[in-house]
């Protein structure tokens, strides 16, 4: 038994096709229009729109988007996809519609009449113009994020700054004290401490100012050149930590082939975070070593200690600022050594990176030997 | 070695083509690049040395250098004009400017007097939104109808896409191929450009143009009505108005033989 299909009626199909139709003269008149669109319209049939403007049926952004870029566009490709419009129906509501257009052309060329096939979107369009929404407030809210960062950064430089002096002349008074005047042994000891609590507030000052800065300025501030060597910063940088950490023991093993194109300063500053940094997370009873040297045009410098590995999710994290890791240690810092030593790294055209295992824990900061 | 006159011209996807004494240039309005004038262009290339270029954040212009703040108002779009002809050494050039770019013409040609010895205004409108006893043919309720549309139709923009068509230049076919590549905008730039344009009010400007200027205005124009383009006919003084038989708001598309022959007899 064979099947049977009934012929498809074109005519009808073009009339009530589930779509609207409307084809347009090259100065914008209806020249004819399906019973699908004279539906939604609310006009009686496809006839009684013949004639009419195309921006009689259309609302006014439709309107202006249709003579600046749609008619244009048009012209110049031949057919435009997917455009939001809405339709403007006799009572005034709005339509939201989907079209397609493209231009009837002659053999020669000569546009002809411009045909259009719009779909209902009244869903779609609620959809996207809630998705429009979103981003737009989405948006706000990180503008106003941004705004608030920024001002808590400019109120960290400012605070950073302003303490910078009271802290100078304490810093000033006790040293006068220390020089000038008998004290007892306690005196003396109350001096010292003073003087370290002193030193450390300036470190956690210095290192605001530097996270501002950074910040702030777009950039780590550095100042690179060849004028000296580096070998010099480095050692007095070990000298200091071994001066701090008299019970740990630092191997440092320099072989560097000057000069180095960097801030030397800010390499110090880097080495020394770090090597707090071992010194405060390594295992006590086990040597740090230091490393710097060059090889061909890499300047490299790694620190690496024993100890309980670092989780994955920690290692992640390690470089933000003001991160700090769970560990029992000391918690008289701000989190702020490792992120200063990657700044300093990026600002050197370089880079810091750590792998952690059971043997041991290594932090490696590489760069460029030579200038750009 | 690249000056800042390169830099301006590269800013500006600036075209230059053809040969003569004198130079015409020919600025796209809000909508779409410098393709749209293209059909009447060309014509031109015979004679004249032709200068097609895209305002910043439109068609090939460099994205990277817009600046929402001075692209805010119109003064900024005519301030690259001038530095685009101070770039070509630009003197007594023509200046067509079709929409919006007929009025940044106009102040460009106070910007720099010398650079521009016949302006014509393609479709001009000093202000948009309706005024005591003036009829611009908006009201600012409209205004926001418009700037929705442009929120809903992005025109195949995508960031994704945009280094693809701007950061070929040497590739232009690129660019060419890609779906409405030649009215695709960032749509925050092209809110931008319909608040400067559609928010601007001139018409204290056009007392002050000093440059011959002929006003092509069309029949049927819902932008540009006739009235705005009498307006801006009677407001300067040595201008000339011709009402085309065109109809519509570009008519560089749609009667680009029509548009041709009106410049020539002008120039």
């Amino acid at each position: 038994m064979s099947k049977t299909f009934d012929t498809e009626d074109l005519e009808d199909l073009y009339e009530t096709a589930p779509c609207a139709y409307v084809s347009i003269s090259p100065d914008g008149k209806v020249v004819k229009a399906n019973r699908t669109l004279a539906d939604w319209l609310g006009v009686a049939g496809g006839d009684a729109l013949v004639g009419k403007s195309l921006h009689d049926i259309l609302g006014f952004g439709g309107k202006i988007a249709f003579e600046t870029h749609l008619a244009p566009l048009l012209r110049m490709q031949g057919h435009v996809h997917e455009i939001a419009l809405d339709l403007l129906t006799p009572d005034g509501e709005k339509l939201p519609t989907i079209a397609n257009a493209a231009e009837k052309r002659s053999a020669d060329g000569r546009h002809l009449f411009t045909r259009l096939t719009l779909f209902k979107a009244v869903d779609r369009r609620t959809f996207e113009r809630s998705l429009i929404e979103a981003r737009v407030k989405a948006e706000a809210e990180s503008k106003a994020h941004r705004e608030a960062a920024l001002l808590r950064e400019q109120f960290i430089a400012v605070l950073g700054h302003d303490i910078r002096n009271p802290l100078g002349a304490l810093a000033a008074g006790v040293r006068l004290l220390e020089r000038k005047e008998q004290f007892s042994e306690t005196g003396k000891s109350i001096l010292m401490e003073m003087t370290g609590s002193i030193n450390r507030a300036s470190a956690l000052v210095e290192d605001l100012l530097d996270l501002a800065r950074g910040s702030l300025g777009g950039g780590f501030p550095v100042n690179r050149d060849s004028d000296a060597p580096l070998t010099p910063v480095l050692e007095q940088v070990v000298g200091e930590l071994r001066r701090i950490a008299p019970e740990r023991a630092i191997e440092a093993r320099m072989t560097i082939e000057e000069p180095v194109f960097c801030d030397r300063g800010r390499i110090g500053q880097l080495a020394s975070n770090v090597l707090a940094n071992a010194i405060t997370h390594g295992a006590a009873a086990r040597p740090i070593v230091f490393k710097a040297f060059t090889r061909g045009d890499r300047f490299v410098l790694s620190v690496s200690n024993a100890g309980a590995p670092i989780p994955e999710d920690v290692r992640r994290r390690l470089f933000q600022p003001f991160f700090r890791g769970a560990s029992r240690a000391r918690r008289n810092g701000l989190g702020l050594g490792l992120y200063i030593a990657s700044e300093v790294a990026k600002a050197h055209d370089g880079s810091i990176d750590v792998t952690s295992t059971d043997e041991e824990t290594r932090f490696t900061f590489t760069m460029p030997k030579s200038g750009p | 070695m690249r000056t800042s006159e390169d830099c301006a011209l590269r800013r500006h996807n600036v075209n230059v083509r053809g040969s003569g004494k004198r130079t015409i240039m020919f600025a796209h309005g809000f909508g779409c690049d410098q393709t749209m004038w293209q059909p009447v262009a060309q014509d031109f290339e015979k004679d004249f040395r032709v200068v097609l270029f895209d305002y910043l954040g439109h068609g090939q212009s460099d994205l990277s250098a817009y600046s929402a703040e001075r692209y805010a108002r119109l003064d900024g779009y005519a301030e690259d004009v001038v530095v685009i002809g101070n770039a070509l050494g630009l003197k007594d050039g023509v200046f067509v400017g079709h929409s919006v770019s007929a009025m940044i013409g106009a102040l460009a040609s106070l910007k720099a007097p010398e650079m521009f010895s016949n302006l014509v205004m393609v479709g001009p409108s000093p202000r948009y939104i309706d005024d005591d006893g003036y009829r611009g043919g908006f009201s600012r309720e409209q205004i926001e109808e418009l700037l929705q549309f442009l929120a809903e139709n992005h025109l195949g923009w995508s960031a994704a896409m945009a280094p693809a068509i701007v950061g070929n230049p040497e590739r232009p076919e690129l660019g060419a191929r890609l779906e409405n590549s030649f009215c695709r905008t960032d749509p925050d730039i092209a809110r931008d450009f319909a608040r400067a344009t559609f928010m601007s009010d001139n018409r204290s400007d056009l007392p002050a143009v000093k440059v011959r200027t002929l006003v092509l205005q069309c029949s049927n124009d819902i932008i540009a009505p006739i009235e705005v383009g009498e307006y801006v006919h009677a407001a300067i003084r040595r201008s000339e108005y011709r009402l085309l038989a065109a109809t519509g708001h570009c008519p560089n598309l749609s009667a680009p033989d029509e548009v041709t022959a009106a410049i020539r007899e002008f120039v």
